[in-house]
This record gives structure tokens, sequence and C-alpha cells, in this order.
């Protein structure tokens, strides 16, 4: 029966509602797990704060996890969900200038809208910069629009491309990041006094 | 809390080692008995040659023409744009693909009807909607279609609306026809379920 | 600045993990709800599309990009994202009112560098996310998370290069954090 609104258990009409209850959800579980802050952000590419690890990570794991048995009980079709378009080398590439972009800035756009949210100057800086960035990024596209559009694979999952079931991918993204959430735990233990100063 | 830690940690583990051991069935919508016995006895199920050969001649892009006889009587002579799957392999997986797209009519012909009825109810226990037979099957249309009957003189006069149509059609489809016979089959361009995601999505 | 070192005025956050939990649950209802996963820079590139649109309308309707968004009947913000990333404004101001962080505009930063250097990298960093959300077809996110989740390839690919670059150049941009 699902997804909903593709198969016309909802109608369309719902659809913006929908969003923004979806919306205020994500705002709000970002934000109370501390993603409104640029520093506690940052923290996981320096050691002092692992939030970004484990609420992505356990993100991750649960909705593969959970896909995977709502297809088996027939809840979902897996074949009617959008699935992102895969275009290798642009693909790569803008995650580089992405990586860049998340260490200076400390934020993603999702992110950014929680930090408006609480007053963060930061936040509102950087959500202006991601306006200049895709303006700029639309006036010189002429310029790169072959390379945009190449490296084009299609809507491709996992198991297109490698063969390997699901089931497999989810297995082992869970296995990793449950060991990297131990392993982390264990790095915060023998450096207790930066767990209380690097909060923020 | 390092207790409820570890609970937590067999937990996740268990349900992702449960995902490997998820075997899928095939998802058929199987049909119920009594309903199919209903829909069997529908004469809506039939469309006539002559709705057939309006649908071909207008190009009618919704109308996914089966021909169920062998690939030898296939090959020998078929309806314009007319797929082949023959009867004995109507339920085998790789033809699924053919069916249940969505909008699309598929109409199932045979010389009789006798085949083209064994292929409609299989489908249709399948699950596939919107399947049809031509009543009659190839026989029907060359007695209508290709060789229309002039009507007598007293029949009413929508069998004379009939049959001018039939002539009309029966240029259409035996002057192709003959340029089919020395260029070769015409090419069929076969519709198959893609795997194409139904819902929008970005970043 | 100096309360930092305060356990009571410590934000106080929920359990990552458990927000971990409630985001995968949440992209689960999201895909089972509409077919797709979440996303946030869509927004941005709306309001961008339109802005031009607005401004100047020809040059918007003949640059290869733009056009691609611009529909004849309605605005281009009238968009899933759009509606969802507004959603995240203000279930982050519900958060923030609940925790009590919503508190006067203020800058973030590491004390050993200045409100000027802060907001500077922060513009250049929004500039280049925004640059690069659009070859990668999404954002953290629309992108990494919910691609990956969906087992879609280039979303795992974008959360493997995203998070590699970020620990790979994390060096040259120390002192702005620690």
């Amino acid at each position: 029966m699902g997804p909903l609104i593709p198969n016309g258990v909802i109608t369309g009409d719902w659809d913006f509602v929908i969003a923004l209850l979806i919306g205020i959800a994500f705002g709000f579980i970002l934000e109370a797990s501390g993603f409104s802050s640029s520093r506690n952000i940052a923290g996981v590419f320096y050691g002092y704060n692992f939030v970004v690890l484990r609420v992505f990570f356990t993100a991750v794991i649960v909705a593969m996890t959970g896909l995977l048995f709502f297809d088996y009980f027939g809840w979902i079709e897996l074949d009617k969900i959008f699935i992102l378009p895969t275009y290798l080398t642009p693909m790569i590439v803008g995650s580089i200038i992405m990586g860049f972009g998340f260490l200076l800035g400390g934020f993603c756009p999702g992110t950014s809208y929680t930090a408006i949210a609480i007053g963060k100057l930061d936040g509102i800086v950087f959500t202006i910069g991601l306006f200049l960035g895709i303006f700029l990024f639309s006036e010189t596209f002429p310029l790169f629009k072959d390379f945009y559009y190449s490296g084009f694979l299609g809507n491709v999952t996992l198991t297109d491309v490698t063969g390997i079931p699901a089931a497999w991918f989810a297995f082992a993204f869970t296995v990793i990041a449950l060991a990297s959430f131990w392993f982390t735990m264990i790095i915060e233990k023998h450096i207790r006094k930066k767990i209380t100063e690097y909060k923020f | 809390m390092n207790r409820n830690y570890i609970l937590l940690t067999i937990l996740m583990l268990a349900l992702a080692t449960g995902t490997l051991f998820l075997k899928k069935t095939p998802n058929y919508n199987e049909i119920k008995p009594q309903k199919l016995l209903w829909e069997i006895i529908q004469p809506t199920r039939y469309v006539t040659t002559d709705q057939v050969a309006k649908m071909i001649i207008n190009k009618d892009q919704t109308l996914e023409l089966v021909d169920v006889r062998d690939t030898k009587s296939y090959e020998k002579f078929s309806l314009s744009g007319a797929i082949n799957v023959p009867l004995d392999s109507i339920a085998a997986t790789s033809n699924q693909d053919y069916f249940g797209l969505p909008g699309i009519k598929v109409v199932f012909y045979s010389n009789d009807d006798i085949a083209a009825d064994e292929a409609w109810v299989l489908t249709r226990r399948l699950g596939y909607k919107d399947t049809y037979v031509m009543k009659g099957g190839l026989n029907c249309w060359i007695r209508t279609v290709i060789q229309p009957q002039q009507p007598s003189e007293d029949a009413p006069y929508t069998e004379f609306e009939k049959y001018h149509f039939r002539k009309g059609a029966q240029i259409y489809f035996t002057g192709a026809n003959i340029e089919q016979g020395s260029a070769g089959k015409s090419k069929v361009s076969i519709r198959r379920k893609k795997k194409k995601a139904v819902a929008a999505g970005g970043c | 600045m100096k309360n930092i070192n305060s356990n009571k005025n410590r934000p106080h956050y929920i359990n990552p993990y458990f927000g971990g939990v409630l985001l995968g649950l949440l992209v689960i209802l999201t895909v089972y709800i509409t077919g797709r996963g979440l996303g946030a820079s869509g927004a941005v590139k709306s309001a961008v599309v339109t802005t031009a649109d607005a401004i100047v309308p020809i040059h918007a309707h003949t640059n290869p990009y733009y056009s691609k968004f611009i529909s004849s009947d309605k605005s281009p913000m009238y968009n899933w994202l759009v509606f969802e990333s507004l959603g995240i404004f203000f279930g982050g101001l519900l958060s923030g009112v609940i925790f009590r962080r919503v508190k006067k505009i203020r800058v973030e930063r590491s004390p050993k560098i200045t409100n000027k250097t802060r907001l500077t990298a922060a513009l250049i960093g929004g500039i280049l996310f925004g640059i690069g959300s659009q070859f990668g077809r999404g954002c953290s996110s629309g992108a990494a998370l919910s691609g990956s989740a969906t087992f879609s390839f280039g979303g795992v690919i974008v959360m493997l290069v995203l998070f590699g670059t970020g620990y790979a150049i994390a060096g040259l941009f120390k002192k702005l954090w620690i």
C-alpha cells in the first residue's frame, strides 16, 4: 500500500501539509539533538563531539533496516520510491566542495534552518551563503553544463551496481556503525574532561 | 547506562541480521475464485474486431495487442503492432513486464478466442486488470475486416455503417499487408515495465 | 563564554542515539507516505530560481539551469521541499523554545577567533556548500542521509566523499573550531 501518495491512497492536496509536518518533526529532532550549533557539528571531525556520527549513522541504519522490513511485510513497494540519480563524477566533485563548505561553515542546509530559528547569526549568514552559492552556480552553469550531466548511471541502487542484496548493506552498515559508536565512547572515556567542555 | 546500550546494540544487530533472512515471495495479487468466475461471464471483457481495427487505425497508444499463438504462426501473420507471448509462457516471470502497465489495455487474440480466453483467465488470476479478448480471434478478423460481408438489403442502417467502416479498414490493412509481405515484419515497439521511480524527489 | 565549564548552564540535548532512532523512523515514515526522502537544499534553490524569475525573467527563462525549474502555471516555491524546509525552521524553533535555546541573535564561535572570522567562514562555507549541493544533487540530508537510507548508490557516494573530505581537510581549519 505504500508509498501512500504515489499510490493514490492519500490525495496530492495533502502533499504540502504533510511536507510541513514532516519538516517540523525533522527540525525538532535536529535541534533537540544539538545540530543547531556549528561547534557541535564540527566536533565530529576533531573528536570532541560525536553527535553527528551518532545521530546520522543511527538514522541511516534504522531507516535501512526498517525499510527492508516494511518491504518484506508488503507495506511498501521499494520499486516505487524515489532513488537519487547517480551522476558519478559531478557528485564526487560536489561532495568534495560540500566537504569544504561543511568544515568552513559548520552547517549543512537543514541544520542551518534550525540555527536561524534559535538566533544564530552564523546560521543566517551560512544560509545567505547557500543562496549566493546556488545563484553563482546557476549563472555559470552554461560553462560546465556537460560536466554536470556526465557520469550518469541512472537511478541506481547499491544492489543495481554491485549485485549484492540490499540486506547485506544494511547489515554491514549496522555493524560498522555500532562498532564506531562503541569505539568513540571508549575514546571519550579516556578524554573525560572534554565531554563537559565541548558541548555547545 | 552502559547496560542499556549493550542491550540496544544487541537488538539492532539482531534486527539487521534478520534482514538477511527475509525471503521475498512474489507478490501476486491473487483474485478470489468467485470473483474470477463472475468476471469470466461478463461480456465487457470482449472487444470486437471493429474496435481493435479502430484503435489500430487511430494509433491508440494505450493498446497493447498480444498474440498468444506459437511463434511460427505469429511470424506468418499477425496484427500490426502486436507482440508475441505464446500461451504456454504467459505466466513466465520474464513475460510479466508486458502486463500490468498503468493505463495500457492488453488485448489477447488467437485464431479463435479459445487460447486468448485462456490467456485472459491466467493473467486475471495473476491479478492483472485491464485485459481483454478479441472476440472471434483472427478468424473473425478475416471475416470482418479483411473480407467484410456486404449486408443484405433489408439490414438495419447500422449494419451499413459497420460495413462502410470495415471497407475502409480493409483498404488500410490489406494495403499495409501487401507492403509488409515484401519488406518483412514491421518494427514492433515493445513496451515493458521500466524500473522507474514514480515519486519525484531531490535534495 | 565563561559558562562553558559549568554543568548547570550546559545546554540540554536529547540522547543522540535516541535522536538518531527518531530520525531514522522519520525517514521511514516520509518514504512510506511520500515515496521520497527528506531534503533541505532544494528549498534554497527554489528561492534562487523564484528570485531570478522575478527580477530578470527573460534571463531566467533562457538560462538552462533556472529554466528547468520554472513552470508556467505555478511558482517554483510551490514545491514539497520548500514546505518541508519551512517545517524544519518551525520544528527547530519549537525545540529551541522548549529547551530554552532561543535567545537574542548571537554568533557562535571558538573563543580563539573573532566574530568577523567566523562569519566570513560561514559565508564562504555556505557559498561552497551551495555550489557543491547542486553538483551533488542534494546535501547531507537529501543525498547522504535519505539517499543512503534508500540504498541509492549516489547517496552513499555523497555520504562517503562528503565526510571523507571533511576528515581529510579538518587539519586545515582547526583554528576555526578548537
